[in-house]
């Protein structure tokens, strides 16, 4: 199971439309052909890694050095990340565009993306991370700028969690 | 035989070129004293903590492809975070040299009668390995202070993505801890970054304002 079609383009569609230039990020099932996509961009920097709290980190730097980071990984990531999202932007505030699958949301289908979904929210909120969850590709691409254009607006992460007509064509 | 942090510090800070910029700790001895020899230069950015130096030096670095970024970790802190090991020998940035001040204990926190705190790299942990074992193309463990200079003069002549771990002697040098915090720290680096380089990082940039005044609102 990955995101639908459309859902890829209006993805692709909204990081291009909101200026990102540099993404990393650690694949998952949902946003796999994402990082696909984007890895073929030629005017998006695309630096993998396999810890999303390394790829919080690369995107800060990057950030300092004038580009437009997003982090692009499955919410679960957000739990991993959120030592150095606390550590790097509650003290010093960058910010960087976060596009995470939202797993365990109503309509979800494995056991395992549970825990993901009953931890994601209050996690952000714990993080003063203002966020958007998205489950009609029509809207995909315009919250991606918005959640880009507030967090420089803030300097400090905004995140888009993605899930319903996105990924489950039911 | 260890070398003596403070010394070799103010060594590095004499060697390193003009137009580089620097991402070191946030608290601790070694900004403390990267500070105090560099007199507070704006293009140091005291912005890293434990486990996150190195990653912000990449993103850096990868950033700014073309400018010379020092980093400046501690073992301590390299041992948190090895991820970031594998994620700079995937990237290989040739405009990337960390320095790891290796002194073998968490010298921050204090310590007692019974000594310091040791951390893993007392033990059998080799950095310059298991950095090597990522694929950094460049990495050396330094023991003496002879070999230090030929290794900065190295790193600073040329163009590879090194990780240089200098054992060091555990001590602090009494320097005075530092005022800021990170959010004057990324302040005044942002807006060094943004004068060398020509660019805009915060704010809306000129030609956006003058678009804006342009428009019918």
């Amino acid at each position: 199971m990955a995101m639908t079609a459309a859902a890829l383009d209006a993805a692709h569609d909204g990081l291009r439309a909101a200026g990102i230039d540099f993404v990393s990020g650690l694949p998952d099932g949902w946003q796999r052909p994402l990082h696909e996509r984007v890895e073929l961009d030629p005017d998006i920097r695309y630096v993998p890694v396999c810890n999303e709290g390394v790829g919080f980190s690369i995107c800060s730097g990057a950030w300092l050095g004038g580009k437009k980071p997003a982090l692009i990984m499955e919410n679960s990531g957000i739990r991993v990340a959120s030592e150095y999202i606390a550590r790097i932007s509650l003290g010093t505030g960058v910010p960087v565009t976060l596009l995470c699958s939202y797993r365990g949301d109503v309509g979800e289908t494995e056991h395992w993306g549970i825990p993901h979904g009953i931890v994601a929210e209050p996690l952000l909120q714990a993080l003063r991370i203002k966020y958007l969850i998205v489950r009609h590709v029509e809207d995909l691409a315009k919250s991606i700028v918005r959640a880009k254009r507030i967090a420089e607006a803030q300097l400090h992460p905004a995140a888009v969690l993605v899930s319903g007509d996105c990924v489950w064509e039911d | 035989m260890a070398l003596d942090r403070y010394e070799w510090l103010g060594r590095l800070a004499g060697r390193i070129p003009d137009d580089a910029l620097v991402m070191s700790t946030y608290i601790g001895a070694v900004s403390f004293e990267w500070a105090h020899h560099t007199e507070e230069h704006h293009r140091s950015a005291h912005l890293g903590q434990m486990g996150d130096v190195i990653g912000l030096a990449l993103g850096l670095a990868l950033a700014l492809p073309h400018r010379k970024v020092v980093c400046l970790d501690g073992d301590g802190s390299v041992l948190m975070e090895l991820g970031q090991l594998v994620a700079m020998g995937e990237q290989q940035p040739g405009n990337l040299v960390v320095f790891v001040v290796d002194n073998g204990v968490y010298e921050s926190i204090g310590w007692s009668s019974q000594g310091r705190r040791p951390t893993a790299t007392a033990g059998q942990v080799d950095l310059a390995a298991i950095a090597a074992g990522c694929g950094v193309p460049y990495t050396v463990d330094v023991t003496a202070e002879d070999e230090l200079d030929a290794e900065m003069d190295l790193a600073f002549s040329r163009d590879v993505c090194s990780f240089i771990n200098v054992r060091t002697r555990p001590g602090h040098s009494h320097v005075r801890p530092r005022r800021t915090d990170g959010i004057e720290d990324k302040y005044r680096f942002v807006r060094y970054v943004e004068r060398l380089e020509g660019i805009w990082i915060t704010g809306v940039p000129p030609q956006d304002i003058a678009l804006m005044k342009g428009k019918e609102h």
